[in-house]
């Protein structure tokens, strides 16, 4: 188990004159964990999530980051800010300067970094939240999700361990909480501890490694999301819903079904229950399709449209920023933009090829994913990366389906 | 009540990406040039570049530079005839002398004098517009520093800027709420309903100050501000149009000098 990054012990906290908005609260995050926090509106989740850089004062109790407890004075302060990044429900009010670069370069340069250590910082935050060559532009001029980047861009730009992020799909639409999320698992899949707060179960649901369920300043339950979320009463208490896929497994399991012991967290886990229990065990397909994995950076222009081109009937997906605006400037149609690697199973479990559209290190993440469902469920799904098969790709990745398809097979 | 903004345009023009100490020396320049041009033809040849640069190079839709133009120039116009009739000269063509210490007349001179003036509107006029039609306040902040404002002035002026338009967005929701509210349906009552905007505008500024001081607190400030430099390089075309542009500027000064209307 890692170790141990930020922790509370009974923290109390009261506002002027107002009521007890944190009631003695107790937890721990370990180092690279995603943590959800949920609850209801006014259950102090935004009071507790300052908590955490320093923002507020607890009145009684103390917080620790690093095992150390966190002090108040402005040297201390400024060294927990740098390492726990925070990030505002409303982007407006987290974005100061006039411009994009500017904004970015905010923390950077109040940090005292060089100038051309302020302007790498600057490029490489840009790049991780997709929003290379907006440098210029005046953030007014910025969409709800851009103005969301630039922000987790200015608090990326400090290079901090803990990103705590408040509310933040708020505003978005449903395409746009969707890629927020997954710049958050990249986010996390480089190192990063992260933290939300929300109240959408559905979102904190298949996303978090372990949930802290809050109502009235307290906390009701801290668990594993299925855990946290499937019993009815502390649903109740916190005035939160079960979330659908929790909701369908546990009638399901009613109705005979046999539920793994690890819940059903997306439609993937829920089709496989569903299969598994009509074939019993036998896949449905004799041969799965090949999942084809392409780092856009590292490809010509040209290329893949004209390898798309060739196989009529591949469904073509997106992950990142990056590799979306690659589709849109190769003018590749694309059938997935969220939740990439599990709609690329479900198809390859009924025999169809896809290819994944992606950037750096999510290749290799990828791979993992499908190996691990295939360790899970007992199929085993290709796994091809365009950039280095050596072979002409037309040999490379065929399967079994294609030569039965085409008859110049 | 809320038109697009001149510094909305001018974040679009075609001249976005042509280095601003060009942009600013065309501009200026051109002023320059006008102050010193004797004829009323070297303004009107200024101004029928600059215009043709806006409309063509900058590719400002022509309506809307129309309008900008057309407002002062109304005001340009009447001063121009304000001029016409108090000024005297030799050639008279009309006079009136409605009272003992007035003198109202229309001579060749007056015209003249009137019509140069007028030309040297239309001149700095595009000139001015040039610089806010290419030039968005966003580039201008890196030339400040370069001028040796202080520091303090352009963190000042940046914080300004930003929250101009988060303001100006919190009046616009504020405002379209009172109007689905029927606030603006008498005159009386329109008075009420401006007042409360205020106010609102007023708080909600207060609010967004507290908030802009915990924002630049949770991102450690420390008195620093971040200035994004001009990355742009002042390429040969954009130079050399500078230079052509001064030179001809100059030369239809030269030419010109003393030439009148009439």
């Amino acid at each position: 188990m890692s170790s141990i990054i930020l922790e509370a012990r009974d923290v109390r906290y009261r506002y002027p004159r107002g009521r007890e908005a944190i009631t003695g609260i107790s937890f721990h995050v370990r180092r690279g964990e995603k943590i959800a926090l949920v609850g209801p509106n006014g259950a102090g989740k935004s009071t507790l999530l300052q908590m955490f850089n320093g923002m507020i004062r607890p009145d009684s109790g103390v917080m620790l980051f690093d095992n150390e407890e966190i002090r108040y004075d402005t040297r201390s302060l400024r060294q927990v800010r740098r390492r726990v990044g925070f990030l505002l429900q409303n982007p407006d009010r987290q974005i100061i300067a006039p411009t994009v670069y500017q904004d970015v370069a905010f923390g950077p340069v109040n940090l005292g970094y060089d100038e051309a250590a302020v302007k790498e910082a600057v490029a490489v935050a840009l790049r991780q939240v997709g929003l290379e060559g907006f440098e210029r532009r005046p953030p007014h001029h910025l969409s709800g999700g851009e103005k969301k980047r630039v922000a987790i861009a200015g608090v990326l730009a400090m290079d901090p361990d803990v990103l705590v992020f408040d509310e933040p799909t708020t505003g978005l639409d449903p395409s746009g909480s969707e890629d927020l999320m997954e710049l958050l698992d990249e986010l996390n899949h480089d190192g990063k501890t992260i933290i939300i707060s929300t109240h959408d179960v559905e979102l904190a649901y298949p996303w978090a490694d372990r949930v802290i369920l809050l109502a009235d300043g307290r906390i009701i339950r801290e668990d594993v999301p299925d855990v946290a979320f499937g019993n009815p009463t502390y649903v109740r208490m916190a005035h939160l819903s079960i979330p659908v896929l929790l909701e369908l497994s546990v009638e399901l399991e009613k109705r005979g079904f046999t539920i793994p012991e690890r819940k059903p967290r997306s439609v993937l886990d829920m089709v496989h229950i569903i299969e598994h229990q009509h074939s019993h065990g036998h896949c449905c397909h004799s041969a799965p399709g090949t999942i084809t994995i392409c780092n856009v950076d590292m490809i010509p222009d040209g290329t893949i449209p004209a390898w798309v081109q060739e196989r009529p009937g591949i469904a073509v997906g997106a992950m990142g920023t990056r590799a979306k605006q690659c589709a849109a400037t190769e003018q590749i149609a694309l059938e997935f933009t969220y939740g990439v690697i599990d709609k690329c199973i479900l198809r390859a479990l009924r025999g169809k090829d896809s290819l994944i559209l992606t950037t750096g290190n999510m290749v290799g993440r990828v791979s993992e994913r499908v190996e691990a469902y295939g360790k899970e469920s007992g199929n085993t799904i290709r796994v091809v990366n365009l950039n280095t098969a050596n072979q002409p790709p037309v040999t490379g990745l065929t399967n079994e389906e294609m030569k039965k398809d085409d008859p110049s097979y | 009540m809320f038109e697009e903004l001149l510094e909305d345009v001018a974040q679009n023009n075609g001249l976005r990406e042509v280095n601003t100490t060009v942009k600013l020396a065309v501009g200026l320049g051109a002023i320059v040039l006008c102050l010193l041009s004797t004829s009323y033809l070297s303004p009107l040849f200024i101004a029928l570049v600059l215009s043709a640069a806006i409309l063509l190079l900058a590719r400002i839709d022509i309506k809307t530079y129309a309008e900008l133009f057309l407002v002062p120039l109304w005001f340009a116009f009447l001063s121009a005839i304000v001029i016409v009739l108090i000024s005297g000269g030799e050639h008279i063509f009309w006079s009136w002398n409605p009272l003992s210490f007035l003198s109202l007349s229309i001579t060749r001179e007056s015209i003249n004098t009137g019509f140069f003036i007028f030309c040297r509107v239309i001149g700095g006029m595009s000139a001015l517009l040039f610089i806010a039609l290419t030039t968005p306040m966003t580039d201008l902040f890196a030339v400040m520093r370069k001028a040796c404002v202080p520091d303090f002035v352009i963190d000042l002026a940046m914080i300004i800027y930003r929250t101009i338009f988060i303001l100006m967005d919190q009046v616009r929701q504020i405002y379209h709420a009172q109007v689905m509210r029927l606030g603006y349906s008498t005159w009386r009552e329109s008075i009420t309903t401006f007042a409360s905007m205020c106010g609102a505008a007023f708080i909600a500024s207060w609010d967004e100050g507290d908030d802009l001081i915990r924002a630049m607190d949770a991102r450690c400030y420390d008195g620093k501000f971040a200035l994004m430099g001009e990355s742009r390089p002042a390429g040969f075309r954009s130079v050399a149009a500078l230079c052509l542009f001064i030179a001809s500027g100059s030369a239809a000064v030269y030419v010109s000098q003393g030439m009148t209307l009439l």
